[in-house]
């Protein structure tokens, strides 16, 4: 226990990240289901207005801050090592300083319950709401603390990430050589880096001006409220892509070799991930289309917007490319990783379609933001981190999953999923207003809330399902040996689970392929090129 | 060590100057501007100037300019507590405060990225200053 506590070993500390995540799960998809509870109705009461609120806010914040970042930390810190041949991380001990600020962060986020005001204005708790006039609650004051504690959490790891992946790879391993996981890790990482700076000196403004008097955000005052949008967003939409680009890199891991073929157009997957994480930051004012921004200013960012579905696309491709004439495995990991392809595209497209203003305007802050959202996050991230653990849950434990379970839980995971959140859309294009708590009998509004409903519930099931099997598997799972899927990359040379020291000795590295070049003596990957 | 020490300073300041761009851009539109006498701005300046010039020597040769650079930066930190208060200036000053702290224990290693650090910190106060205080005058 004081081991784990004391942990710096960036094995341990992956799996810290992967546990904490677990926890506030847990409470995040609790709170989701009692906002599914209080909507399955119309004019349903079941809960009051106030607690909806901080249901929503708490859900949203804790999923982003507290689940979807920490857990896809966990996996680049566990993973990033192992795969470019090092036996550490660059800077260990900050390593553990950074897993605990974003830890105790999410614990003070929820402290606030035991104050009786949880944090009730949503997950970006736009300005004036968030100020003392609208939200006279400590809520909001917890609230904007525990991001302070997380961002610089979070910005401690990626500088941890980016100088294990610039220091520590194994000769011979170039940037050109690297595993696709390792590139995405570390532009995700410089996305982090200069993304969550914008988070914190938003909540440092937030906080001037509900503690020490100061008028960023209040327009009587001479401040403006479009200040904490523009500001906010700045992160925020980097953010998107900072939780979806590591998921890029795990199906770009598990594609390959459950295909049988290395990846299709390796350095577009590479660049098109720098494209786009250029683009994310010329992309922000689309979460404002709604405010007066001007003609010009809506042109702009609607187009810029629209052109980062390009570089997103060409990832599409070179997936299907890859899997094309493969000798495909259908394991329970492979089949996440397809239905991410499906998934996710569903939600890039309904995010094409937010991006031509009049659709916006006539969209914005219904429900078709919020299957939209869903698709992205859950169908992407969610799908390819099943994926993935499906996938590294032999190199973590030494033993693999059960598939026939696997099987269960992707079929009711997915059922689930498109029940809940297909019908949303149509709840949206009805005129159906996210952050409600409740809506009147109109026609379709109650049955489409049902089924959604109902799909949670399915949801709920395939998850407890996925743990139940994680649980079982730990202890009675059958023994995995090293490298049980025949895979090519440097983590399934190290032992399962790795031990204290990753590699006994530090390989040598002439493809993207090093594991093949070992099986295949007579045909390496270098000798091709 | 050295190297990794540097790069992962030199990342942790590209954070800080998203963050401290991002505040003085607010506080220079949308905060009223705080009292400080260009007199005792340009004292501060040159106190944290002279801290850095202190801090480039204990680089360059002898590590005892480092206690050169703790108490310049000290006397720096006093100042800016008696002669003006504001939340920018604060929060610069907390960097300054963390930063005499670890000069105090830094090991040989890390010496040079901790000069990053230095410099860094004196580069905003001088934009702090001219931008904010300075430029709010117009």
């Amino acid at each position: 226990m004081i081991g784990w506590l004391c942990a710096i070993d960036h094995k341990r500390v992956g799996i810290l990240y992967m546990l904490s995540a677990f926890l506030f799960f847990l409470a995040g998809g609790m709170e989701a289901m009692v906002m599914r509870a209080q909507l399955a109705a119309p004019n349903l009461k079941l809960i009051t207005p106030e607690i909806y609120n901080q249901m929503f806010t708490m859900h949203g914040t804790t999923m982003i801050f507290l689940v979807a970042m920490p857990v896809l930390t966990g996996f680049g810190v566990y993973l990033v090592p192992l795969m470019i041949g090092a036996n550490e991380m660059a800077l260990p001990r900050l390593g553990a300083l950074s897993f605990w600020l974003q830890f105790f962060g999410g614990v003070l986020l929820y402290f606030s319950f035991t104050t009786g005001a949880a944090p009730a204005g949503g997950w970006f708790s736009y300005a004036p709401l968030s100020e003392k006039a609208f939200s006279p609650g400590p809520g909001v004051d917890y609230w904007a603390l525990a991001l302070l504690m997380v961002a610089g959490g979070s910005i401690g790891s990626a500088i941890n990430l980016i100088v294990t992946i610039a220091n520590c790879r194994a000769p011979g391993m170039t940037l050109r050589l690297v595993p696709l996981f390792v590139w995405m890790t570390l532009v995700t990482s410089v996305m982090i880096v200069f993304a969550l700076p914008a988070l914190a000196a938003s909540l440092v403004l937030l906080l001037s001006d509900r503690l020490l008097n100061a008028r960023f955000f209040d327009p009587s005052q001479g401040g403006a409220p479009l200040l904490w949008q523009h500001y906010f967003w700045i992160f925020g939409h980097p953010e998107v892509y900072i939780v979806v680009l590591p998921a890029f890199g795990i199906i770009s891991e598990i594609i390959p070799v459950f295909s049988r073929k290395p990846i299709f157009g390796y350095p577009f997957v590479a660049t098109s991930t720098v494209a786009i994480a250029f683009l994310s930051y010329g992309v922000w004012a689309h979460h404002m289309f709604a405010v007066a921004l001007g003609r010009n200013f809506l042109a702009v960012f609607a187009a810029a917007s629209m052109l980062i579905a390009v570089p997103t696309g060409m990832k599409i491709f070179s997936w299907i490319a890859t899997m094309w004439g493969g000798a495909i495995r259908f394991s329970t990991a492979m089949l996440f990783a397809v239905a991410f392809l499906l998934e996710f595209t569903v939600g890039g497209l309904s995010g094409v379609a937010f991006a031509a203003v009049p659709v916006d305007w006539q969209m914005t802050d219904t429900y078709f933001v919020v299957a939209h959202i869903h698709y992205v996050l859950v169908g992407g991230t969610v799908f390819a981190l099943l994926a993935g653990v499906h996938y590294w849950f032999p190199k973590f434990s030494g033993r693999l999953l059960d598939e026939k379970l696997g099987r269960w839980t992707f079929w009711l995971i997915v059922l689930g999923f498109n029940t809940t959140f297909f019908v949303q859309h149509f709840l949206g294009l009805l005129g159906m207003t996210r952050r409600v708590y409740t809506y009147p009998d109109l026609p379709w509004f109650g049955a489409l809330n049902l089924i959604s409903t109902i799909g949670a519930a399915i949801l709920v099931f395939g998850i407890l399902l996925f743990w139940a099997n994680v649980a079982m598997s730990l202890f009675f799972g059958t023994r995995a040996g090293d490298d049980p899927w025949n895979a090519w990359t440097l983590e399934w040379s190290a032992a399962s689970p790795p031990l204290p020291r990753n590699f006994a000795e530090i390989p040598e590295v002439r493809s993207r392929r090093p594991l093949w070049d070992r099986k295949h003596p007579e045909a390496p990957d270098w000798m091709r090129a | 060590m050295t190297r990794r020490a540097q790069l992962g300073m030199a990342m942790f300041l590209i954070a800080e100057t998203v963050f401290f761009f991002l505040l003085i851009l607010a506080f220079r539109y949308f905060a009223p501007t705080p009292y400080l006498s260009s007199r005792n701005g340009w004292i501060l300046s040159v106190l944290l100037l002279s801290s850095a010039l202190a801090m480039w020597r204990a680089v360059s040769g002898s590590r005892l300019w480092i206690n050169v650079t703790i108490v310049l930066g000290a006397a720096f930190l006093a100042g800016l507590l008696a002669v003006s208060s504001s939340a920018l200036t604060g929060i610069h000053g907390l960097h300054i405060l963390a930063g005499l702290v670890a000069l105090a224990l830094v090991p040989a290693s890390a010496l040079r990225a901790m000069a990053l650090y230095w410099y860094f910190l004196t580069a905003v106060w001088l934009a702090i200053f001219l931008a904010v205080y300075m430029g709010g005058a117009a």
